[in-house]
């Protein structure tokens, strides 16, 4: 994605563009401690408020059932608990990146990889649920711009324009500081890091990266996405009840929104379309199949 | 402005789409508004807990600027008054702003300038409308009065800038300011109030202003550049350089360290 493909020519500076580069990295990583900080915080938040005593407890039935089959001597119901939970997960996270769907076509396996369910269904609820949702989702995000990325340098979406490479570059950047920033939540709150995918519409999206054939498909899913996204942070900070979760929910909601704008000017739409985020297009907690 | 790349036909029917597509999202405000009229205020948290949040929140919006996790910290803990307090400073900087934008279309060098900044001014000035007469809505269903009056402390900083205000650019950098202000304001917002409609009806109006941000943050990129003529819908993607796909979102989390306070533009 040089900037002299394509026989065009750069309409800034070099050294103004280092500099704008500069200014955004340094910006990106301003944020950071103090999301961190408020990670550990909304973890504190959600002992005080009990759901992590219910996900703990979720935790420790399993793990008892699974010491009671191996106790009794049940090797072979073990076999089929750890395989089923297994499958699941496998299922659950395949992460575009894989060898399935569109990853395979060219891209390497940096997305996040399936290590999300074993500890089986029920671990978390309540507001722990909606976080497990946006970690997903911001893996889901991070998986499909890899991907994406992968197939455009192996040259499968035509030309791709510079600015279509940095958006989905720097938009994957911020998606995965967001799923650190949920991961930390649910790691805070003794529940399993979700690393994968655990979706049931992962399939479909892998299924429509696939299909697309150039620049422009991509994007358009690219903003389906950050659609989502945004409007599933909106409904979060409507619904859950711990006050880090709101106020983390709400500051990522207009990052997300922001990437949708620039998507939208990038493939030739208006930027601002709404007057209000909607929730129509949001992701429910139902679509977690951990 | 150099050559003027819009297509003045598909912007009419752009507009017409996202004035269908808003339509959703304007009842799901006013319903949010509804029930908020209803809802009755969360209950507070126990003591202890928010104790220790204060505590932490002090500690740690000191030590990393966490202007996000004070908020937090302070979620749950307004009140009736607090709320329409808010609502009344949100009005107010939607006020300025559409008194801004409105000022900024008539200048010729806009008037006359670039169709397609034009027409963002345009828009951009009746989403904030939109937004004043929800939070003004709000804030009267709540027993409040209506906040008419432009936010006193950014209706000065404006008028200290007007008289350096000579190219579009100068126009782009002040908006650039008002709509950061608005979307850090709403952000911090969404954790301050004591209801879930209100958090959904700040959570609503931040992400848009987060997107006028954005989008004037790659025009202003664009006039820097040397490349008005790439301002335009559609643009020319091919032809944008690298640091227009990026230069809209700088920051992972959305800050909160310039946000409003409550009371700023609250009626006295």
């Amino acid at each position: 994605m040089s900037t002299v493909n394509g026989g065009w020519e750069l309409p800034i500076s070099e050294g103004e563009l280092s500099r704008m580069t500069r200014d955004l990295d340094q910006a990106h990583h301003e944020y950071l401690p103090s999301m961190y900080a408020a990670a550990d915080d909304l973890s504190e938040q959600l002992r005080d408020s009990g759901a992590v005593t219910q996900a703990q407890e979720e935790q420790q039935r399993v793990a008892s059932r699974r010491r009671f089959l191996i106790g009794a001597g049940g090797a072979a119901a073990a076999l089929a608990l750890a395989a089923c939970s297994s499958s699941k997960s496998t299922k659950a996270s395949a992460a575009p990146g894989s060898t399935t769907g569109a990853a395979s076509s060219g891209t390497s396996n940096t997305t996040p990889s399936p290590s999300t369910s074993s500890s089986g269904a029920g671990v978390y609820t309540g507001d722990l649920k909606v976080v497990a949702l946006a970690t997903a989702l911001e893996n889901q995000a991070v998986g499909a711009y890899t991907a994406a990325l992968a197939a455009a340098k192996a040259g499968k979406l035509g030309t791709v324009p510079p600015a279509v490479g940095t958006f989905a570059t720097t938009a994957m950047s911020q998606h995965a500081d967001h799923a650190k920033a949920w991961n930390a939540v649910l790691t805070g709150a003794k529940v399993p890091a979700i690393t994968g995918v655990p979706l049931s519409n992962q399939a479909a999206t892998l299924s429509a990266l696939g299909a697309v054939t150039d620049v422009g498909g991509v994007a358009k899913l690219a903003l389906r996405l950050e659609d989502q996204a945004a409007q599933t942070y909106l409904f979060a900070a409507a619904n859950v009840t711990s006050p880090g979760g709101i106020a983390t929910a709400a500051s990522i909601a207009p990052v997300e929104a922001m990437h949708a704008a620039i998507l939208n000017f990038v493939i030739g739409q208006y930027p601002v379309p709404d007057d209000f985020l909607g929730t129509s297009l949001a992701a429910s907690p139902t679509l977690l199949t951990v | 402005m150099a050559e003027e790349l819009i297509d003045t036909r598909l912007l009419e029917e752009l507009t017409e789409q996202s004035q269908d597509l808003n339509s959703d999202a304007v009842r799901i405000t006013r319903e949010a508004l509804a029930e908020y009229a209803q809802a009755e205020p969360e209950p507070e948290p126990e003591a202890e807990p928010r104790r220790r949040r204060w505590r932490r929140g002090s500690v740690l919006a000191g030590a990393a600027g966490g202007a996000v996790l004070l908020g937090a910290a302070r979620a749950g803990a307004a009140g009736a008054g607090d709320d329409i307090m808010a609502l009344q400073t949100a009005a107010s900087i939607e006020n300025l702003a559409v008194t801004v934008y409105t000022t900024a279309a008539g200048l010729p060098f806009i008037k006359g300038g670039n169709a397609t900044v034009a027409a963002f001014i345009a828009k951009t000035t009746t989403q904030h409308t939109a937004h004043a007469q929800a939070f003004n809505a709000a804030a009267t269903q709540a027993g409040g009065k209506a906040q008419t009056a432009a936010n006193p402390k950014y209706a000065a900083v404006v008028q200290q800038m007007l008289p350096s205000i000579k190219t579009p650019a100068d126009v782009v950098k002040l908006a650039i300011t008002l709509e950061d202000v608005a979307a850090e304001t709403y952000t911090a917002n969404v954790a301050q109030v004591s209801t879930p409609a209100l958090r959904k009806l700040f959570g609503s109006v931040a992400p848009v202003e987060a997107q006028h941000r954005a989008t004037l943050l790659a025009v202003q990129a664009l006039l820097a550049g040397g490349a008005p003529e790439l301002i335009a819908i559609p643009t020319d993607a091919a032809k944008l350089p690298s640091a227009a796909g990026s230069v809209g979102f700088p920051d992972s989390f959305y800050p909160t360290k310039n946000a409003s306070p409550i009371s700023e533009g609250a009626v006295q």
